[in-house]
């Protein structure tokens, strides 16, 4: 039989041994159903989401319910939205009880007397052209001024099909900024004319994301493991869908059988008591669904399928320190 | 009492092999000290399973609770000895 350390030596052995107890359990919170900006393939809104619920404006009750939630054991908020800056107080009744991980546009600074180690995650979605085709405005302008050299703050770089051959030069912006940056892939829910993938651009765009690791080890957080997951939707002899998702919501989760899955997963809406389906839109196609953390949330929850070969299991635990460097179970 | 844990070591060693579909190990090689999360990649689904099987086999419950204690064959024999000792 195959264990972790017939597989791995002393250095990587030592590696695993810094994540193999973090038993990391995370839910994701829409903080608020409205948005300082309406971005073209946001699911949030293309989906209807944002009328699902009415937001629950009681901030006592956000702090009741957080406590439930600890006592559910989370202990990883990622708090999404709309726009989660909009409702400083909300976040804050995360904050003060767990680790929390605030995903943003970053058009209002998270004021850092208030929130001084919170995660926090920029999106962007491309260069200056493609930020104001997508999003109305180039956010990087505004996002860079509040952010730069903010060791608790990183960029979600959204590539787009667009973004082919231009992803060294923002990379090298955000490293000028002394910033990190993680990569994921837009889904494109609402079929935006030029930005769903075709299967060349997805082999183009690995290779991208692969040289850009290698190029900037240092500002770059990723695994190439994880641009293989991600751009081809195969895990080990694995196909990504809805019947191999990690992140469904648990108690609505009635798939037979059931995958390897996020323990206790709930993806909730703002009212506080309408749950979502999963980390993403339900009216995604899970089989060209492109969610980073789903993928990656796919890789780390089938740990013991990767304890075949000494590469399997190296690759899982980069795609593992990855996550947890980029909720900061780990340093950098 | 090292005969009755022996015969639950090899019946827990077996339950496994078969639920996890593991290979290269038979319920006399499988090591009773082999730390199960950590060397084998069980997780909390995987003990989940297991611990159904052992309540239907040994008629005990095991607290979720109780998982993270579960690390090895030989404490989960001793951790199920001890519930039919006292009659949880």
């Amino acid at each position: 039989m195959k264990t972790v350390s017939s597989l791995l030596d002393d250095h990587w052995y030592e590696r695993y041994k810094k994540i193999s107890k973090l038993n990391i359990r995370s839910s994701i919170y829409d903080v608020t159903d409205r948005c300082n900006l309406r971005c073209k393939g946001c699911f949030f809104f293309s989906s209807g989401e944002h009328e699902r619920a009415s937001e629950e404006n009681d901030v006592s009750k956000w702090h009741t319910f957080v406590e439930k939630e600890m006592d559910r054991g989370v202990n990883l908020a990622i708090l999404i939205g709309g726009e989660p800056t909009l409702c400083l107080d909300r976040i804050e009744a995360f904050y003060k009880r767990l680790p929390t991980f605030c995903a943003t546009n970053g058009l209002i600074k998270v004021p850092r007397d208030r929130f001084p180690d919170m995660m926090v995650g920029l999106s962007l979605w491309g260069d200056e052209a493609d930020e104001k085709a997508l999003r109305g405005k180039d956010t990087f302008k505004i996002t860079s001024a509040n952010y730069a050299g903010d060791p608790h703050a990183y960029y979600l770089y959204t590539i787009t099909p667009k973004q082919l051959g231009k992803t060294g030069k923002i990379i090298q912006k955000i490293k000028d900024i002394d910033l990190k940056v993680h990569m994921q892939l837009l889904s494109n829910d609402e079929g935006i004319d030029g930005f769903s993938w075709k299967p060349e651009e997805l082999v183009d765009v690995r290779a991208e994301m692969d040289a850009m690791l290698d190029a900037y080890p240092e500002t770059v957080i990723s695994s190439k493991y994880y641009h293989k997951v991600i751009t081809t939707g195969q895990m080990l002899d694995r196909k990504f869908g809805w019947m191999e998702c990690p992140s469904v919501t648990d108690p609505i989760d009635k798939r037979d059988p059931r995958p390897k899955r996020l323990t206790n997963f709930i993806r909730w809406a703002s009212d506080l008591e309408t749950m979502h389906r999963c980390c993403t839109s339900e009216t995604r196609d899970c089989s060209t669904c492109k969610d980073g953390a789903a993928h990656m949330s796919w890789v780390m929850v089938n740990k013991r399928a990767h304890i075949k070969t000494t590469e399997d299991l190296q690759n899982w635990i980069e795609v593992y320190e990855m996550f947890a460097k980029l909720y900061q179970f780990i340093p950098w | 009492m090292n005969t009755d844990i022996n015969q639950t070591i090899t019946r827990i060693a077996e339950i496994i092999i078969n639920e996890l579909k593991l290979e290269d190990v038979t319920p006399d090689t499988f090591d009773a000290d082999l730390d199960l999360v950590d060397e084998v990649g069980v997780d909390s689904m995987d003990l989940a399973t297991i611990a159904l099987v052992l309540r239907d086999e040994y008629g005990i419950r095991i607290d979720e609770d109780d998982y993270p204690k579960l690390t090895t064959i030989r404490i989960i024999a001793e951790y199920i000895n001890n519930k039919l000792t006292s009659g949880d």
